[in-house]
């Protein structure tokens, strides 16, 4: 990994933290829109092109412009505190697993993009995919082709959920039309 | 240019001229890109539910920039109902073509073999991304905008006072 990267990464913690302790709802908002925002370029870096850009354009565009709108709906209590105030438990918790996670798994992870890594060694699968898939299908992105034609029941599925997203968000407001 | 008879929309919407003139230059461009990635995400990384996604995300850039109200008037309800349903009944529809052809649900060779479609696989393909999960994405990104503007209208209260727009249905007291 890079200095970029690295850069990049401290960049997301803290935007995650800002996320979690600010007091201003706007703020945190916005925080949150750059945290979508790195995590969309640390995506690019690690060659997931596919995932960054879902990231940018529903993590930080649609996200963010929604809770925008909600807290424009709503009453802003005005605060004088810039953060939140620390539960002390809930911290102490947190960080322990964390610590586990870090100490623990982290060493038994394989390296970003080392060639032995299961996900991208094996022949049965992963390598499979992207051997067969224009011959298969007649698509050049192995993503796409996965999605539509591999999986495409389950994409089916995943469209079907979103379409009803649509209808139980009116069924919450109880509205009849989309407006 | 906020249509402030109907009620609720307009109190949060300031006429800014920064936003007017980088929404004006940005649109086609945020609208070119996702049409772009949609048609052309067989090939290039992206797909139709980025795809779907910028092109519903242009439409909420139009509503910031000359305000939610004459947006929704200009962008009947029934569009966008059309855009999310039809979404789904072309994903079904080519789903079931196959199956009328005597296979499975979406196997989309047949295209190919039975109907003589070349690259049949693809153009099946190629439907259901653009045709399907394109207009339901970009449908719903569109209507979960609308809907959280509109908010919650408690029992009992009409949301709006004039019905000017035909289109719509208003929800009145019984």
């Amino acid at each position: 990994m890079s200095l970029v990267a690295y850069t990049l990464v401290a960049f997301i913690l803290v935007t995650a933290v800002a996320t979690a302790l600010f007091r201003d709802v706007l703020s945190a908002i916005v925080v949150f829109g750059a945290y979508s925002l790195g995590m969309a370029i640390l995506y690019t870096l690690l060659l997931a092109p596919d995932v960054a850009m879902t990231e940018a354009a529903i993590g930080a565009g649609v996200t963010t412009i929604l809770l925008l709108l909600t807290i424009a709906r709503t009453s802003r209590p005005s605060t004088e505190r810039l953060f939140e105030p620390i539960n002390v438990p809930a911290l102490v918790i947190v960080g322990a697993f964390v610590l586990v996670l870090v100490t623990q798994l982290l060493p038994e992870m394989y390296a970003v993009g080392d060639p032995a890594a299961p996900v991208w060694s094996n022949p049965e699968v992963t390598q499979a995919y992207l051997e067969q898939t224009y011959r298969d299908t007649g698509v050049q992105n192995a993503v796409t082709a996965v999605l539509a034609a591999y999986r495409g029941f389950d994409t089916f599925g995943e469209a079907v959920v979103v379409f009803a997203a649509g209808i139980a968000t009116l069924l919450v407001l109880k509205r009849e039309v989309f407006a | 240019m906020a249509d402030s008879r109907s009620t609720g929309y307009e109190d949060t919407y300031t006429e800014s001229q920064v936003i007017l003139t980088a929404v004006k230059v940005i649109a086609p461009f945020t609208l070119t890109y996702g049409m772009f990635m949609t048609l052309h995400g067989a090939d290039t990384p992206g797909g139709s539910f980025q795809g779907g996604a910028i092109i519903g995300v242009t439409v909420l850039m139009l509503a910031f920039a000359f305000g939610i109200e004459p947006t929704r008037q200009w962008l009947k309800n029934s569009v966008i109902v059309s855009l999310v349903a039809g979404g789904v009944a072309i994903f079904v529809g080519v789903g079931l073509a196959t199956m009328a052809l005597g296979g499975n649900f979406l196997q989309y060779e047949l295209f190919d073999t039975e109907l003589g479609i070349p690259d049949g696989t693809k153009w099946g393909m190629e439907a259901i991304e653009i045709g399907g999960i394109a207009l339901i994405v970009a449908g719903v990104v569109i209507t979960l905008f609308f809907a959280t503007a509109a908010g919650f209208t408690p029992e009992g209260r009409s949301y709006r006072t004039d019905s000017t727009d035909t289109d719509d249905e208003v929800i009145t007291d019984d």
